[in-house]
């Protein structure tokens, strides 16, 4: 599992690329508390799934944990590109209405 | 284009080339019309000649009977007249007696030469008949007013010492009319002429007599004195009596052609001239009276001597016209018919064509590239499908989705355009439906509603729609009032068993029986359309159920039984007209697919970074059992929430213990049993996430289990020998 951060003007892009299984959720999980202050987390925060070919429940748990700091500093999270099974997991998990999905 | 171009072409030709048959026919008609009237005309003219010719010899005839008795009168008196010289007194008598005694003498007188009696230097006495009466008046020609011894009628006998018929003459003095004298020199015995003797006769018993001449209309007769005086000429308008004929003719302002009638008629004969008068061609028929002189004419307008011929012609003419007319009619109805009929042709090969790309689309509707699934070898599929018509009622159609082949046979009653509408319906209506359902009875029962809902015309269908697990060779199926299919196996075959229920589209909340069976491997369900079972050949028998399966070879592939069929029902029907449409459908199950194993084992330690050994094992069974991509990333998500719910909190922290996975495969479900020995735990009974809640209200925990339920079909917990055993599984 690879995670990129990249800064973009007034965005903060993370590149998602391989499995976000239970285990390289933790490590993506405190990669993102580093890269992800509040700074960024009070502008627009694009994640792209492009290459994201699996998410479980601690993926999600990520993806949740950045919609509430973003919201709580006033930015907000934009997720776009996801394959369809990732889709299906965010339809049945409901998560498909928190964010803004492209 | 280029066909309708082309028939324009020949209907234009056609049109022309009748016309220009008409007009030839009209032409040589004309002609021949005008050739028959001009060879009329010289037997017309002919006849006309005879006819005027009798007409003048009747009319000469009596003119000599009449001017023989004036002559006769005069003769018979001379004797008397001669010797009562002597005694003039006696004279009148004579005159009374010629009169008297002969009715077409009105007057007569004795008139001596002058001088021949010293003691009447002038004596004529005359006789006159009153009109009317047979007695007379006694009148005296010896005036000084009349002067007789200049007379014509007295001079030229005296000259010549003949007699002499006058020309016409009013006798103003004596008879008062239009007349002509007969005059005779009577000699006495010495033999010197003393006296003249006449005989008057009026010219109008001839001007009567010619007044009768109409053998045309407008045919008259006409009598000139030898001078050319015209004596008698009814239509005198402007012909005065007693001009001549040349004065006449300077008058009429013709002058040369009447002077060429007046030449002919004084010099000859007789004969015939011809003379214009008025703009008009007039033909004059004449003869000449030997004893006067007179020439006795009839005038004939050409007109009226053709007008019988031209009466003939033009009546002949009106016919071919009337007949030409009617055959332009015939031409022209037979023009617009065939202008109809073609345009009924090209509106029928329009439709033809339209038939045609309609019959191309509903072919491509059908799924006809075979075989259809290469990469599958659990399945072998063949299909055929031959409309009666254009197009057709029947439809067939299948696909593979999550591992199940989806397919359909069907026939809409009916067949032809209708039908072909509904088949297309009801095909989209078994694609669009069956996306979202994995029953074939839920499939049937949706189509029947929409269908039976919107059904004006009480079309209905019959179907049978099956979906066979081609992992493992379960079929489910539901039919809706069409043939039984066959089961083909390695030795027999027999009619798989079915309810049949109603057709779809007869009523709108029919309930439907959903059947089960599984076909083993090596069997083939062979489905098909009555149009193969009710297949008529010339003598009125139907192929029936029965050729249908002796015909089958068990064993045979599907595309083989169905070329089989097809070669048997054609050698049945002969040359017969195919009634129905015909479709066939063959699957044939060979469960090569099939894995060996039954069951798979996985033993994990409690450490979370094991979890992706959870993803080699599923798609080591999703590779066995060629499940889709999609249903084995949500086996896996399933498995490694309920792994990861054990591994973080069934053992204490610190501690070492396994988790045993065991997958086992079973008809068309795929069964997950996870064992450990760690602390009970029933994740069943756990609160599950409310997934409706806003993203600031939802706890970050909660989710895994929730994954598990959504995915699997079912999941179940015991405890047992001191262990936890959490059993899933999911429909495959």
């Amino acid at each position: 599992m690879k995670v990129t951060v990249e800064n973009q003007g007034l965005e903060t892009i993370v590149w998602f690329e391989g499995r976000l299984d239970t285990p390289s959720s933790l490590e993506v999980s405190k990669q993102l508390e580093e890269e992800i202050s509040a700074k960024e987390a009070s502008r627009t925060v694009i994640l792209d799934c492009t290459k994201l070919d699996y998410i479980s429940s601690s993926g999600l748990r990520i993806f949740l944990t950045l919609r509430k700091a973003a919201s709580a500093a006033g930015g907000k999270v934009v997720i776009r590109n996801m394959n369809d099974n990732i889709r299906s997991v965010f339809l049945i998990t409901g998560f498909l209405n928190l964010f803004e999905v492209f | 284009m280029i066909v309708k171009d082309k028939s324009a072409k020949l209907r234009r030709q056609t049109v022309l080339g009748g016309f220009m048959l008409i007009i030839i026919a009209a032409v040589t008609l004309e002609v021949t019309a005008l050739v028959q009237y001009f060879f009329s005309r010289d037997g017309i003219r002919n006849e006309a000649s005879q006819r005027a010719e009798s007409e003048l010899k009747a009319a000469e005839l009596e003119i000599i009977n009449v001017i023989s008795e004036a002559e006769a009168a005069v003769r018979n008196s001379e004797w008397i007249t001669q010797w009562c010289l002597n005694f003039p007194d006696s004279l009148p008598s004579v005159t009374r007696r010629v009169v008297e005694c002969n009715p077409a003498v009105v007057g007569s007188t004795v008139a001596l030469v002058p001088g021949y009696d010293p003691t009447r230097p002038l004596f004529a006495p005359y006789s006159l008949r009153n009109p009317g009466e047979q007695q007379t008046q006694l009148l005296s020609l010896a005036t000084e007013q009349y002067d007789y011894p200049s007379q014509e009628w007295f001079t030229r006998p005296v000259e010549t010492g003949e007699g002499y018929w006058s020309e016409p003459y009013v006798d103003e003095g004596g008879g008062n009319m239009l007349m002509t004298t007969y005059s005779l020199p009577i000699r006495d015995y010495s033999g010197q002429i003393a006296a003249v003797l006449t005989a008057d006769i009026s010219l109008d018993w001839l001007t009567g007599m010619i007044n009768d001449i109409h053998i045309y209309p407008s045919a008259f007769g006409m009598v000139i004195s030898r001078t050319g005086r015209i004596m008698v000429c009814p239509p005198a308008e402007s012909l005065e009596m007693r001009q001549t004929i040349g004065e006449a003719a300077v008058s009429l302002g013709d002058s040369a052609a009447f002077m060429e009638v007046n030449h002919n008629m004084l010099t000859e004969e007789n004969g015939n001239v011809e003379v214009k008068y008025k703009g008009a061609s007039n033909h004059v028929f004449f003869d000449r009276i030997d004893r006067t002189g007179w020439i006795m004419s009839i005038v004939i307008p050409d007109n009226e001597i053709y007008m019988s011929v031209k009466r003939l012609g033009l009546m002949v003419m009106l016919l071919q016209l009337v007949g030409l007319a009617m055959i332009v009619l015939i031409l022209r109805a037979t023009a617009k018919k065939q202008r109809e009929y073609q345009e009924l042709n090209d509106r029928r090969e329009k439709m033809l064509s339209e038939l045609k790309i309609a019959s191309d689309i509903q072919m491509s509707m059908i799924p006809k590239v075979f075989p259809p699934f290469p990469d599958r070898k659990e399945i072998d599929v063949y299909a055929s499908m031959v409309p009666a018509k254009e197009v057709g009622g029947d439809l067939y159609d299948y696909y593979v989705r999550d591992n199940k082949l989806y397919f359909v046979i069907g026939d809409v009653s009916g067949k032809g355009i209708p039908a072909s509408l509904v088949m297309a319906v009801t095909r989209s209506q078994f694609r669009t439906v069956s996306a979202h359902e994995k029953s074939p009875q839920r499939v049937v029962s949706a189509m029947n509603a929409s269908m039976a809902s919107s059904n004006d015309n009480n079309m209905f269908v019959t179907l049978f729609c099956g979906v066979l697990n081609l992992f493992t060779g379960h079929l489910r199926y539901c039919n809706a009032g069409h043939n039984a299919p066959f089961v083909v196996s390695r030795d027999s075959v027999k009619a798989l068993p079915v309810v049949p229920n109603l057709p779809l589209g007869v009523v709108p909340d029919a309930s439907f029986t959903e059947q089960e069976t599984d076909l083993s491997c090596g069997e083939l369900l062979f489905l098909y359309t009555d149009g193969l079972s009710e297949a008529e050949n010339n003598a009125k028998e139907l192929f029936s159920e029965e050729r249908i399966v002796s015909e089958i070879v068990p064993g045979s592939g599907a595309e083989e039984i169905i070329h089989n069929m097809e070669k048997s029902v054609s050698a049945f029907v002969g040359d017969a007209p195919q009634s129905d449409d015909l479709t066939m459908l063959a699957i044939k199950y060979m469960n090569a697919a099939l894995p060996e194993w039954t069951e798979r084992h996985l033993i994990l330690h409690n450490d979370i970074q094991q979890i992706p050994q959870l993803a080699d094992f599923i798609e080591q069974i999703a590779d066995e059992t060629r499940i889709e991509q999609s249903l084995a990333m949500a086996l896996n998500l399933a498995l490694e929430e309920a792994v990861t719910n054990v591994i973080m909190y069934a053992y204490p922290e610190g501690s070492d213990g396994l988790v045993d996975i065991e997958a086992i495969l079973r008809r068309n479900s795929i069964e997950f049993i996870i064992t450990d020995s760690g602390v009970p735990f029933d994740p069943t009974v756990a609160p599950l996430a409310d997934v409706s809640l806003p993203a600031e209200q939802r706890p970050i925990g909660g989710l895994g289990i929730y994954l598990v339920r959504t995915i699997m079909d079912t999941l179940s917990y015991e405890r047992a020998d001191g262990k936890n055993i959490l059993s899933m599984s999911k429909k495959i």
